[in-house]
């Protein structure tokens, strides 16, 4: 399925990263899950919050100037066993679905790991993974 | 309509003939009278016979502001006092301010200038303009007021400031024209906006903009929202004030009144002229001011020439829009760089906020060029490969204009300074010892 991720600009500056967590975090907004990818000297973090807070979120940072966006990302919720990635990879590909990044985070129970797939078509995509 | 079409709309042969005949007058007056242009003449070792056509204006020397600020206040002049009949002076934002002295036939030609500028804009008798430019010390007001009494306009000199007033009797009298500064004029907008005041009962059809640089965008939202054309009117206290030229109806470069005011471009390092057409610094000559003739006198704008004739019928040089300052140039890895090209390129850019700061240093012997921009919002993405693409795009562009290629950095919404003008858009950390 389709889930709302947020992304934020970071220059590359020490403790930025915890500034935001930090904001959300005072603001009881959980972060559900993360990545931070770098270039030479700016990073996008991407981050997953609870649906219904992802718009309060949102606001909170655009208020304390950050530069924050919302985009649709692919959201995959498998059983925590081999293959399973292998093959939503395998099917992915087959269809000329190419994938611009990806990201992995386990449940508090571990029993689910839940993956975040962005593709050149999100889409096509998530047509894809719901069939699997 | 044309002013004083014998010399608007004069044959650039003819125009060089009276430009050279009224030259060799004002050099031999500032030599004969000026202590200052004796002394620095000499220095140079050219005499006023050496000065018999205008071609010959390269061989003297050039003025600058600092000439006018070691000769505060009146050293510069070349009357007696008693043939000066007004002062203006400039504020200056560092140190001393300049002081100019005019005499009576100054301010005629100071008044001819405006005139010109109000004619071509398309004004005349049945109008009235509102001169809303500071009266005082400044040029602006009394000069532009002038202007308008001399066409035989209504002068309503309101002056800056007091912005409830001036909407009201733009409404109570029917104002049909506004000298301002654009900035000025886009407030007055938004106060218009706020007041909820009905444009029906605003008769403005003339915008007289001045006094600071502008932009095309700042024009196109002037005529849409104020219901006119917006013209740009140039000048400079050195030179006399606003009306050393103007638009007209064609809005495609500003006329300037070359028989008062002789203009150059000079490349800003080496002082050569340039090629006609090609970019530099504005140099003026007042050529029949003479309370304080100013020679060849260092604008520090850049802009260009173009000396065609213009689809009006007007013969008069066109400047184009001021494309920066000569003296905030850099010279980086052996190229001039001017943070004026940096933001003109930048605006090209729907992706890019208009703000840039940028930073210069020598590492290992190699100078670094650093911009710093902000991407608009709506420009920022999940995806980081579409950021170093979108600096990609911007630096490669940079290096085609410039020569020479930037390290772009973006950084966060709000971290680069906003004002806009005087607003310090480059530091240079070498040392050059
Ligand atoms: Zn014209």
């Amino acid at each position: 399925m389709l889930i709302r991720q947020l992304s934020v600009f970071l220059e590359n500056r020490q403790g930025k990263f915890a500034e935001i967590a930090r904001l959300l975090g005072n603001n009881n907004i959980n972060m559900k899950a993360f990545t931070v990818s770098e270039s030479d000297d700016f990073g996008i973090a991407r981050i997953i919050v609870e649906r219904e807070k992802i718009d309060t979120a949102y606001n909170l940072l655009k208020s304390h100037s950050y530069a924050v966006s919302i985009h649709q990302v692919n959201y995959l919720n498998s059983p925590n066993k081999p293959g399973t990635m292998a093959i939503a990879m395998e099917e992915l590909s087959k269809a000329g679905v190419s994938i611009e990044y990806m990201y992995a985070f386990a449940d508090d129970d571990s029993h689910n790991s839940h993956l975040v797939i962005r593709t050149n078509n999100d889409e096509l995509a998530n047509r894809i993974l719901s069939e699997l | 309509m044309i002013w004083n079409s014998k010399i608007e709309c004069m044959s650039r042969e003819e125009m060089r003939v009276l430009q050279g005949e009224k030259l060799k007058k004002i050099v031999a007056h500032a030599y004969q009278n000026s202590p200052f242009y004796k002394a620095r003449f000499d220095e140079h070792g050219v005499k006023p016979e050496d000065i018999q056509t205008i071609d010959d204006i390269v061989k003297l020397p050039f003025t600058t502001k600092q000439d006018l600020r070691d000769n505060y206040p009146f050293n510069m002049l070349a009357v007696p006092m008693s043939e000066i009949v007004r002062l203006h002076a400039s504020s200056g934002t560092t140190g001393k301010p300049i002081v100019v002295g005019y005499t009576e036939k100054d301010l005629d030609n100071w008044t001819e200038g405006v005139a010109r500028c109000l004619t071509a804009y398309g004004l005349d008798k049945s109008d009235m303009v509102q001169v809303s430019y500071g009266y005082g010390l400044f040029t602006g007001g009394l000069g532009a007021h002038a202007g308008v009494q001399k066409i035989g306009a209504v002068a309503l000199p309101t002056s800056s400031g007091n912005t409830e007033k001036q909407l009201q009797l733009m409404q109570d009298f029917g104002s049909t024209a506004i000298a301002c500064t654009p900035s000025y004029a886009l407030y007055m907008t938004e106060e218009i906006r706020k007041r909820n005041i009905d444009m029906n009962n605003i008769k403005l059809k003339v915008g007289v903009f001045g006094a600071e640089p502008w932009t095309n965008n700042m024009r196109k939202e002037l005529e849409e929202k104020l219901n006119i054309k917006a013209y740009d009117i140039y000048g400079l206290t050195e030179i006399s004030g606003p009306g050393v030229g103007g638009e007209c109806e064609c809005q495609n470069g500003t006329h300037l009144w070359e028989d008062l005011f002789y203009p150059e471009i000079v490349d800003p390092v080496t002082l050569q002229p340039v090629a006609p057409g090609e970019k530099g610094e504005l140099v003026f000559t007042t050529l029949d001011k003479w309370g304080m003739p100013m020679i060849r006198y260092r604008t520090r704008d850049l802009t260009s020439l173009n000396y065609e004739k213009c689809a009006c019928g007007r013969t008069a040089v066109r400047m184009s829009k001021i494309m920066g300052r000569s003296d905030d140039m850099m010279i980086i890895r052996g190229v001039n760089v001017f943070p004026s090209q940096v933001e003109s390129i930048l605006l090209e850019f729907p992706e890019y906020e208009p703000y840039f700061f940028i930073e210069v240093d020598r590492v290992n012997n190699t100078d670094t060029f650093v911009i710093q921009v902000e991407v608009k919002p709506e420009y920022y993405t999940d995806q980081i490969n579409q950021l170093i693409k979108l600096r990609q795009r911007l630096a490669s562009r940079i290096q085609s204009v410039i020569g020479i290629q930037p390290d772009i950095k973006i950084v966060e919404p709000n971290t680069i300074e906003r004002s806009t003008g005087k607003a310090k858009r480059a530091i240079d950390h070498r040392k050059f010892e």
